[in-house]
């Protein structure tokens, strides 16, 4: 049997079925690798140790007993730390919100409790979800655990982190500019942004309210489906969220590729941006695993990725200031210097410059819409490049921004990224599958289809 | 106050654009940033200015922006 630590939550719920493991095992498992492994990775803020193991010993006295709620009944979620859980501070891994102690669950943490999932701890992060790995904060920064001197993305990097290391098998992030897909990227594996109001962002702290999403964080994209079944839902307080009902997101995962059209976006890396030659040859590789799997595969052209990008960023960068301009004004000290400068530089736009690039929004989604009337599906790059180095401040302001995440952030499209790949230096590569909006299942069965065929989900890093 | 970032030769326009830079934060409450941090906030105004020059060519200013506005229903 694979070791605990690296099962699968299908794999998990097979195992509490069989009885060949138990909530509290895996627990003691989980928490004994925490404490082994997380001091070179940092991504860990806090391990709920003790609220994790009461919540298994129930979760494993309702499962003997037949009440079993579903498949995440008893598998253990990290929460990355801008989500409320009641009792627990909430940092946003900032020196702001040391004391931000939650009065109420966040609406996916009251999700994830009622399908019996276990509470591991809260996950760091780049501080307020922006900013970058900064070692001026109260916590440091999350390592990759492929090479614990590269960066493992952001803003989500103690959930990526966690992962790729079998700390946990589920996670949940969030996304307002990448910052799902980015560390999966970086880590090697699965980040799920949903449409812009599926999973109800009540509880968690916004970076920008039009542009933020939470989401799934997995080994695997059946996994990503299941946590998705549990956290979506329309959601009556919180204004953005989607009044759609939610079928089971993984229900064609077994369907395969053959039939799908996919639209391959070769302009954002080829041409907009030139991506790593290694990059680009793992997007190539995908488009042919599509083709062999029965796909069709065509070309397709989106706005340019600079203008997708900065439309996306000016919003970000408006919304944002928004929200901090007050401790900006008053504690400037406070936050790590990164964070500082990104989130002062929306005081230096006009209103009219917010309400342009909104218009400009509309547009870009329109385009977008319209390249799905020929094409079920979306390929793009993820990350430009591998993780570069954690210390290298130039690399780090090189490569961050080359990426094609942003985009569907701004047209609110579900956006998958899942690896593809090793460099020859054995840091993971990435592609992103984009679906139509509220097409989750179609976006997941491409994935899927992909993951099968190419298996580079089964890949660990040399921990 | 030192508005020019430490080893950084700055030529006249640039120094014009950094005391702009620094009297808009002024302006905008940002002084204490301002004195403690002006390196960083003269990079937070080129940084505007950056993704200002990234916008595609100007949308028609009558366009509606998006998210439209939308009522609550009460049912």
């Amino acid at each position: 049997m694979t070791e605990a630590h690296w099962l699968t939550a299908s794999e998990i719920g097979s195992a509490y079925a069989a009885r060949r493991l138990s909530p509290v095992e895996l627990v003691q498992a989980l928490l004994k690798r925490i404490s082994a492994l997380d001091p070179q990775l940092n991504a860990f803020i806090r391990v709920d140790s003790e609220a994790a193991l009461n919540a298994a010993r129930d979760a494993e006295k309702e499962i003997v007993a037949g009440r079993a709620r579903g498949p995440l009944h008893g598998v253990p979620v990290g929460i990355k730390d801008i989500i409320d859980i009641a009792g627990l501070p909430t940092t946003c891994h900032s020196k702001i919100l040391l004391d931000n102690v939650a009065a109420e669950d966040a609406a996916v943490i009251s999700r994830l409790r009622a399908a019996g999932a276990i509470l591991l701890g809260k996950l760091s992060l780049h501080e307020f979800a922006t900013g970058g790995p900064s070692f001026d904060l109260p916590f440091p920064p999350a390592r990759n655990p492929w090479n614990v001197a590269h960066h493992p993305g952001g803003s989500s990097s103690g959930s990526g982190a966690a992962l790729a290391a079998g700390l946990v098998p589920l996670a949940l992030g969030t996304d307002t500019g990448g910052s799902i897909r980015n560390p999966a990227a970086a880590c090697g594996i699965v980040g799920l942004k949903p449409t812009y109001g599926l999973v109800s962002r009540r509880g968690v702290f916004p970076l920008a309210f039009t542009l933020d999403h939470i989401g799934p964080m997995t080994r695997c994209v059946g996994d990503a489906a299941l946590l998705l079944d549990a956290i979506a839902g329309h959601d009556a307080r919180d204004p953005g969220s989607a009044a759609v009902s939610c079928s089971r997101f993984g229900a064609d995962l077994e369907r395969g590729a053959r039939g799908l059209r996919i639209g391959f976006v070769r302009h954002f890396h080829e041409t907009d941006t030139s991506a790593d030659p290694e990059v680009a040859a793992a997007l190539g590789g995908v488009s042919r695993v599509f083709t062999q799997e029965g796909a069709e595969v065509r070309t397709i052209t989106l706005p340019p990725l600079r203008e997708l990008a900065a439309v996306q960023r000016l919003i970000m960068q408006a919304e944002s200031w928004a929200i901090h301009a007050s401790w900006l004004r008053e504690r400037p000290g406070d936050y790590a210097q990164a964070t500082r400068h990104k989130l002062m530089i929306g005081a230096f736009h006009s209103a009219a410059d917010y309400v342009h690039a909104q218009q400009h929004r509309l547009q870009m989604i329109a385009a977008v819409d319209d390249a799905f009337r020929d094409v079920d599906v979306l390929l793009t790059a993820n990350a430009m490049d591998p993780a570069c180095r954690i210390d290298d401040e130039d690399a780090l302001a090189r490569t961050y921004p080359r990426q094609a995440r942003s985009p569907f952030n701004l047209t609110g499209h579900p956006a998958i990224g899942l690896m593809c790949g090793l460099s020859n230096t054995g840091l993971p590569l990435s592609a992103q599958l984009v679906g139509r909006t509220h097409d989750e299942v179609t976006l997941l069965r491409a994935a899927a289809a992909y993951e099968r065929a190419s298996e580079w989900h089964t890949r660990r890093p040399p921990l | 106050m030192d508005a020019q970032p430490e080893g950084v030769a700055m030529s006249v326009t640039a120094k014009e654009s950094a005391l702009e830079a620094l009297a808009l934060a002024h302006k905008a409450g940002l002084g204490k940033a301002v004195q403690e941090f002006p390196g960083d906030v003269i990079a937070a105004a080129q940084a505007a200015a950056h993704t200002r020059s990234a916008l595609p060519t100007a949308s028609h200013p009558a366009a509606e922006p998006w998210p439209p506005m939308r009522m609550r229903t009460t049912s």
